[in-house]
């Protein structure tokens, strides 16, 4: 881990070198083409199938790509990538009982871990890190459980708000921005992280406690 | 995690109940416990405080123009000889979804499959998705709806019952008139967070009553219930569990004439 970390920033550069050539050079990111033209009709159907499925939430995916990956450039580079994605999987997706939403935010998520593992892999909490932490923090007495006044949360501006989602741990950050941010049901946040339904309401109600504490904590 | 953490942590049910996640029975035993436990009912104030300071201060972001067109750009087709037609609709998507994104952030962009045509439900989930790419969703707006009340009045025949949910974190947006059929029917426009819930009521004579139903149709809630010979529809982009919450809102909770 150490090793990674150390090189992470000589990669970073290389990466956004990369990046910004193609961005010079837009047609470098484009969705593939139906391979021949006797197919017309099912490329329209792929690209009706993106607009109606994928286009409708890009508002969304880019506001977790953003509270995931931390900045506009990255989080822009993300939903680049996740539509890429889920244009070349829309022939998988079921629809029907399905939420597109959580479908889309599905892939925005694996995009975003997978951006962060090569570009700044010291971001990535591991998942039995998590647990290490979760089990340590179940305890009473930890900062877990301070209980500050309510009139003190009510208090709190926008920007120290946002500076205390960002400082939430990955995991607990994503769980809280799907439901308090995005309006996700429970059912839905399970899909989209991959985990039962009894994690998920673990993981949320950790991440609010920790969210209390710090903005119950005076401005230092 | 199991459901063994549910006992050992009673304060999830808490947040599940805040969240809208619980069923009647248990809402009800988190009531109960919530009037007799202080510890839980001090931690319900808290969650309860954060939801609603993330909703009025978070500071939201909106992918910007030039994303939402690269990307839309990208699945236009190049130089389509044999289609000519579709370039033109695709700059028009463009366009909707670049207003969608600056008036909603969120998902309210659809492009609804045919639907049998003539059900109300089609055409109130229509009249939704077109008020919201309108520039204001509302003919009258306002949150007072001693003000939304009056305005139906002249208009139709009956106007709607309206109550202030401001307190619960529904606040009154305004109203509209909307057709289904030949039949103008108004509808209450109420807000949540960021997601717009349009409320649709339709006089139906002699129609039992009947407790809210749900469907989803790509990304949107959709409940229909009947209460004293009205029909409602309301619709929204946010979760199952918090439309039914502003339906069980709705319903209880009286105009204070």
């Amino acid at each position: 881990m150490m090793n990674v970390v150390s090189l992470h920033a000589g990669r970073r550069l290389a990466y956004e070198q990369q990046q910004s050539g193609d961005r010079r050079q837009q047609a470098s990111w484009e969705l593939p083409r139906p391979t021949q033209s006797g197919d017309a009709v099912s490329g329209g159907d792929e690209n009706t199938r993106f607009a109606n499925l994928v286009l409708p939430h890009l508002g969304e995916a880019y506001s977790l790509a953003r509270w995931l990956t931390g900045n506009r450039a990255d989080a822009e580079d993300v939903v680049q990538d996740a539509s890429l994605r889920a244009y070349r999987a829309i022939g998988n997706f079921a629809g029907g009982s399905g939420s597109a939403r959580a479908w889309v935010l599905t892939i925005v998520r694996h995009s975003a871990y997978a951006w962060l593992r090569k570009n700044r892999p010291a971001a990535v909490v591991g998942v039995e890190d998590l647990e290490t932490v979760e089990t340590a923090q179940a305890r009473p007495g930890d900062p877990d459980v301070e209980t500050p006044e309510t009139a003190l949360i009510a208090k709190t501006d926008g920007a120290r708000l946002e500076a205390a989602i960002a400082g939430l741990p990955a995991p607990f950050r994503e769980t809280l921005v799907l439901r308090d941010v995005q309006g996700l049901d429970y059912r839905e946040i399970a899909e989209v992280i991959g985990v039962p339904m009894g994690t998920v309401m673990s993981r949320l109600a950790r991440a609010r406690r920790r969210l209390i504490a710090t903005l119950g904590r005076s401005e230092a | 995690m199991t459901g063994s953490s549910l006992h050992d942590d009673p304060a999830l049910l808490v947040h599940a109940y805040l969240d809208g996640e619980l069923d009647p029975v248990n809402a009800l035993a988190v009531e109960q416990r919530l009037a007799t436990d202080p510890v839980l009912a001090a931690e319900y104030e808290r969650v309860q405080a954060l939801q609603h300071l993330i909703r009025e201060r978070l500071p939201r972001e909106t992918p910007s123009p030039a994303l939402v067109a690269r990307i839309t750009a990208a699945v236009a087709p190049r130089r389509p000889r044999w289609q000519p037609s579709w370039q033109p609709s695709m700059r028009a998507l463009a366009a909707s979804i670049l207003v969608t994104a600056f008036v909603a952030s969120g998902s309210t962009w659809l492009a609804l499959a045919p639907q049998p045509a003539g059900t109300v439900e089609s055409a109130v989930v229509a009249a939704h998705i077109r008020a919201l790419m309108a520039p204001q969703a509302t003919d009258v707006a306002s949150s007072d709806r001693h003000t939304v009340k009056p305005w139906f009045n002249g208009r139709i025949p009956q106007s709607p019952r309206v109550v202030d949910l401001a307190k619960d974190d529904f606040p009154l947006v305004g109203g509209r008139l909307d057709v289904v059929g030949r039949t103008p029917v108004p509808t209450l426009v109420y807000r949540h967070a960021k997601h717009v819930i349009s409320l649709t009521a339709v006089p139906v004579d002699g129609s039992a009553n009947s407790s809210p139903a749900g469907r989803r149709v790509e990304g949107y809630n959709i409940l229909h219930w009947t209460d004293a010979g009205v029909a409602y529809w309301a619709i929204s982009d946010m979760a199952a569990a918090d439309l039914d919450k502003f339906a069980r809102l709705f319903r209880t909770t009286a105009p204070d004439q």
